[in-house]
């Protein structure tokens, strides 16, 4: 079920009527009860033979999370380590399973028959359950911060398996810690007016960003794609950059609508996008984009790599950077592609590294007109090109087919007019975007009205909530998933 | 040694690796109240105080310290 949907609309109407009903506000396990079976509906709508691995993780995990905790107690410490590293490696067993056994026997058999043995591998139907890549993480996040000694197991499993399952997140994320996220099931939720408002108008935002650019954008570069090799340099060129404009428009849109969903039912959910486009290096890029992930990766491999590689100075600190960020890469599929797109990431860390400024987050200040200063506004689109490059070869299907679109791009046809069918309403709309990327960001979403200014009219406010929703109902076309739902 | 003396010495390790005008740690000091104090900089903050108190760290004793004062709590152990 997509939340831009009319069957989503119905499912949360009876999900928010029951979760807010007088008797339920005073009873937080029933409300987390509730919300424990709507989600494992909402799951199994979008695959019920998954809903037994997702119960079934949910429990193992469970207990692992009860057995550690009385093995530290008792100062067990090698069998404490020993159960967390088993429950890491239960996690990824899981995600290595579904996502990327086929990807390894095949290249293994490849392999083999390279050097003349003969090897058939019948592709398993294996299909991706959605939302593993997800869950998975939660549950292993869990493990690692009851042994870090940064919570306690929980000792409700139906609030631990709301925390693994809470559908608004489920699919595509973002993927919340338990050390933020578990703390709020322990109260009971009254509706809470102006949190309830913020999260509409952050889900309207996820659908003007989703519907009226990511969608259209879609279909234009499905279009090129599918026909690279008879196209001008120009219109590679800018096929890249508006690529990237909708993995960032359907992503972040598909946040928000979470998000704002959460909010309604009265949770933060952890941010996901923080301004991406205002980067002004890559360390910075990732520290803003798809941050639940960047973050979850960072804080449970870079740093335990950082730190056993601590006293191999730079040299350390880049393999931790490589290593991280071909597994980010590597976590969204199957395919060599993604670990190229890791290293190539990963070689634009470099001159950070050896600068010494790579952990250093510099404030982003304005100039006297308010606007980026100079020296940052090349930064920043100097950022936008160089990652937008790496979108190339994480949309491509083999290496081979990213190496023709990059010599596509590098041939005298690129200094001819690009011709694509983009329509200008789309045009309009992806400069009102960026420009909200400026204006807007010190705010978690453009629609965060402040309370002096022209927005604290109300009739200014319901002019604008009119007119994105005649944008989303002039534009609506065929519902497109979501980029992420495969992951 | 005694637990000022550790924090004397810690005062000078970070001025001189975080580049700072003067320090005064606290126990309940973090990452948070120090700009400098970044996941690079944190790095090399332990190799230099393991270098200085002539100890070793586990990776799991560093990942659950929250502040100054549970990194002290772990020197004391090993001094």
């Amino acid at each position: 079920m997509v939340v831009n949907s009319v069957r989503f609309l119905l499912f949360f109407i009876v999900v928010f009527t029951v979760y807010y009903l007088p008797v339920s506000k005073k009873h937080p396990r029933f409300q987390n009860l509730w919300l424990l079976l709507s989600s494992y509906f909402f799951y199994g709508v979008a695959d019920w033979t998954m809903v037994p691995l997702l119960i079934g993780a949910t429990l193992v995990f469970y207990g692992l999370g009860a057995w550690l905790k009385s093995e530290m107690r008792k100062q067990h410490h090698k069998n404490a380590s020993r159960l967390t590293t088993f429950g890491v490696c239960l996690g990824i067993g899981l995600l290595l399973y579904f996502k990327y056994l086929n990807f390894f026997a095949e290249s293994f058999a490849e392999l083999l028959s390279s050097i003349g043995l003969k090897a058939t591998w019948t592709t398993l139907n294996i299909v991706l359950p959605i939302g593993v890549s997800f869950f998975t993480f939660k549950l292993i996040s869990y493990i690692i911060e009851i042994h870090r000694e940064h919570i306690e197991p929980s000792k409700d499993f139906v609030e631990f398996a709301t925390y693994i399952a809470f559908f608004p997140a489920l699919l595509s994320g973002p993927i919340d810690r338990p050390n933020t996220f578990i703390p709020q099931l322990r109260r009971s939720h009254s509706l809470d007016y102006d949190q309830a408002v913020d999260g509409c108008r952050q889900i309207l935002w996820g659908m003007f960003t989703k519907i009226c650019i990511a969608d259209h954008l879609a279909i234009l570069t499905d279009i090129i794609w599918a026909d690279y090799g008879s196209q001008s340099g120009s219109t590679l060129l800018i096929w890249t950059l508006l690529y990237t404009m909708q993995i960032y428009t359907d992503f972040d849109g598909y946040s928000n609508m979470a998000i704002g969903v959460g909010k309604i039912l009265g949770f933060n959910i952890t941010r996901n996008f923080n301004h991406p486009l205002l980067a002004r290096n890559i360390a910075e890029f990732w520290r803003n984009w798809h941050i639940s992930l960047t973050s979850w990766i960072t804080d449970y491999v870079f740093m335990p790599l950082n730190i056993a590689f601590r006293n191999l100075a730079n040299w350390g600190v880049m393999l931790a950077v490589v290593i991280n960020i071909v597994l980010i890469g590597l976590w969204h599929g199957a395919n060599w592609t993604f670990g190229l797109f890791g290293l190539y990431h990963a070689m634009l860390y470099v001159p950070l590294v050896l600068s010494g400024s790579f952990g250093k987050n510099k404030k982003l200040r304005p100039n006297d007109y308010g606007l980026p200063k100079l020296e940052d506004f090349w930064k920043m689109l100097a950022n936008f090109f160089f990652v937008s490059l790496g979108f190339i070869i994480f949309h491509a299907e083999s290496i081979t087919d990213a190496f023709r679109f990059f010599s596509g791009i590098l041939s005298t046809s690129l200094f001819t007019m690009p011709s694509l069918p983009l329509k200008k309403a789309t045009m309009v709309f992806i400069l009102i975007v960026l420009i909200l990327e400026w204006t807007t960001r010190k705010k978690e979403h453009p629609l965060q009205f402040s309370t002096d200014g022209i927005f604290k009219y109300s009739a200014v406010r319901y002019l604008v909530y009119s007119v994105i929703s005649l944008m989303l109902f002039l534009f609506a076309g065929e519902v497109e998933t979501f980029i992420y739902f495969q992951f | 040694m005694e637990r000022q003396e550790i924090f004397e010495k810690l005062n000078e390790i970070f001025t001189d690796v975080l580049d700072l005008d003067e320090c005064n740690l606290t126990d309940e000091t973090s990452a948070n109240d120090i700009e400098e104090w970044d996941s690079l900089s944190h790095i090399q903050l332990i190799v230099a105080i393991e270098k200085a108190f002539k100890i070793k760290f586990t990776s799991l004793e560093i990942m659950k310290w929250n502040n100054v004062g549970e990194m002290v709590d772990s020197m004391m152990e090993k001094l």
